[in-house]
């Protein structure tokens, strides 16, 4: 049931004019990269690839975000999920179908999003490596945990305050990791509020190779696998909460 | 097939207030019936189908389908549902869309082709298969609506208005698939507030307002209750009517039909002899006006009210 599910969201996600619209302006953009790289005062092959890989981890959330938060309400506001839940399967079963069809869309829009970005570069002449698929890997397991985030959020709230919520998650998940430093000068009670608050968000930091793989930074294996179950977990925590709060959900 | 016994359910609004969609509510659907269950907008109807296919939850009192408690999702397997407004995704086409809701049906992979042809045809969308559903227009949309409702063939067809959006010729076809439907050996649930397709399709029927159940039957008995009209000619008996063309016409119940027939005075003769027809629409509207008349629905917890 999961599977039927999850195939049938993929699709209708890869063929929505949402998905394809922010993949071309994607390409666009990393078109137009080449321009940051030539009045960059440093070398201008560095940053290009750098701002092609901060181009994927954008718009890879852009369309988490766009999709994921009208995803389950749209099912709900246009009762087209009616004759999906009058069938012999379990809500749970829905949510987490839906969860791995965006995921799976999700994944093939990166994937684009990566072939055209190596694409490129390597018509440009920047350096094309192995690292760098490393960190496309890593930026689609970003953009999943943000897919994550949108799907919970809108549980919790309208499409529009759910967008928003995500994108702040967004940017205060690439400044969690600083916190630390931002924090040592505040009262040990301050900073145990401020900690807590912190762990409710995913530390997007972690999935942030982009900026160490453009310098060919080895990653670990061991390392890897740390970055990829933290994603992993918050991934299996957000859509926890949706399924609780989908079974409660008058329809 | 379904059993609604003593259920109540309320929605929650905004901040406190509550409004009581189904109050005791209490009827139950022969196997096998074609169950008109009518009432106007607002009455109840869809409240009673959404918690019969686990939409709403949260209702007091028992309800039993296909015998058992609700809350075993595999008994929705052998339920199809074509709901008031079909929306359905617009990317995905017509065949996609028919394979992917038989697959959730239960339907295997060996009688999927076989079960999209059989609807495909039944309901015309053979050349439609590769058109996605965002250009249909509504009557279309209603197509597909009943075609994914039949598509596994279950044993009870619940209907919610069905027959919204469909010119002329689509609802007597539509009427043909559920009278087919019906030969199968599926039970049918309408819920509607045309009366007509409840007298050209039903042989029960029940009547909802204000999430109150005011009566349910065999529509036949409720047809075949009108009072007997004999026209006759020649000498008119007490009380006769005389009509434009000189017969005379009385009207009495099955029960004074003997007596009536036996004192016809000498010289007249028996021109017909009919059953009155009942307009149901008349008799909804007149037993709903009473209700309201008598002030049950204010008086009773089925009152939609604020707490």
């Amino acid at each position: 049931m999961i599977w039927v599910i999850a195939t049938a969201t993929c699709k209708e996600l890869v063929r929505s004019r949402t998905f394809l619209v922010l993949i071309l302006i994607f390409a666009v953009a990393v078109g137009l990269s080449r321009l940051i790289g030539w009045i960059s005062s440093t070398d201008g092959d560095i940053v290009t690839t750098d701002v092609v890989f901060s181009l994927q981890s954008v718009f890879g959330v852009l369309v988490a975000v766009a999709t994921g938060t009208v995803l389950m309400q749209s099912e709900i506001q246009q009762q087209t999920l009616y004759t999906i839940l009058s069938r012999p399967l379990e809500r749970w079963h829905f949510v987490v179908g839906k969860y791995l069809g965006l995921s799976a869309g999700l994944i093939i829009g990166q994937a684009a999003m990566l072939v055209i970005g190596l694409l490129y570069l390597a018509v440009t002449g920047a350096a094309v490596h192995g690292w760098l698929v490393l960190a496309g890997l890593l930026t689609t397991v970003e953009v999943l945990v943000m897919a994550a985030v949108s799907l919970c959020s809108t549980m919790l709230s309208t499409p529009l305050l759910a967008a928003v919520l995500s994108l702040i998650i967004y940017a205060l998940g690439h400044a969690v990791h600083t916190l630390p430093e931002l924090i040592h000068h505040l009262g040990h009670g301050q900073q145990l509020v401020v900690s807590v608050i912190a762990s409710l968000i995913p530390d997007l930091g972690q999935f942030a190779y982009r900026n160490d793989a453009v310098y060919r930074t080895p990653l670990m294996p061991a390392d890897l696998a740390v970055r990829l179950a933290y994603g992993g977990l918050w991934i299996a925590l957000l859509v926890t909460v949706t399924v609780a709060v989908f079974r409660r959900r008058q329809l | 097939m379904i059993s609604f016994s003593q259920v109540s359910f309320t929605y929650r609004g905004d901040w406190l207030q509550r409004v009581h969609a189904l109050s005791q509510t209490t009827f139950a659907v022969p196997s096998g019936a074609s169950y008109g269950f009518l009432g106007a907008n607002g009455a109840g109807k869809s409240t009673c189908i959404k918690i019969l296919l686990g939409l709403l939850q949260g209702h007091r009192g028992d309800i039993r389908l296909f015998g058992k408690p609700l809350g075993d999702v595999h008994l929705r397997r052998r339920l199809g549902y074509l709901p008031e407004q079909p929306f359905f995704y617009d990317n995905l086409a017509v065949g996609e869309y028919l394979v992917y809701l038989a697959r959730l049906s239960g339907i295997g992979h060996g009688e999927l082709q076989a079960a999209c042809d059989r609807v495909c045809q039944l309901l015309d969308l053979g050349d439609l298969r590769k058109r996605k559903l965002r250009s249909f227009s509504k009557g279309m949309r209603q197509r597909f609506a009943l075609a994914q409702a039949i598509i596994h063939q279950p044993d009870l067809l619940i209907l919610d208005e069905p027959f919204s959006g469909l010119d002329p010729l689509w609802r007597a076809r539509f009427k043909e698939v559920m009278d087919l439907e019906r030969k199968r050996g599926a039970t049918l649930f309408f819920s509607t507030h045309i009366l007509s397709d409840v007298e050209d399709l039903c042989d029960h029927y029940a009547v909802i307002d204000h999430g109150v159940v005011l009566e349910q039957g065999r529509l036949g008995d409720l047809l075949g209750s009108a009072p007997l009209v004999l026209v006759g000619s020649g000498t008119p008996p007490d009380q006769a009517r005389m009509l434009a063309d000189g017969t005379w016409s009385i009207e009495f119940n099955d029960a004074e039909r003997a007596s009536r027939l036996a004192s016809l005075p000498a010289g007249s003769s028996i021109v017909r002899l009919e059953r009155h027809r009942i307009a149901l629409e008349d008799y909804f509207v007149s037993r709903v006006r009473a209700f309201h008349a008598a002030g049950k629905h204010l008086a009773g917890a089925s009152l939609r009210e604020r707490q």
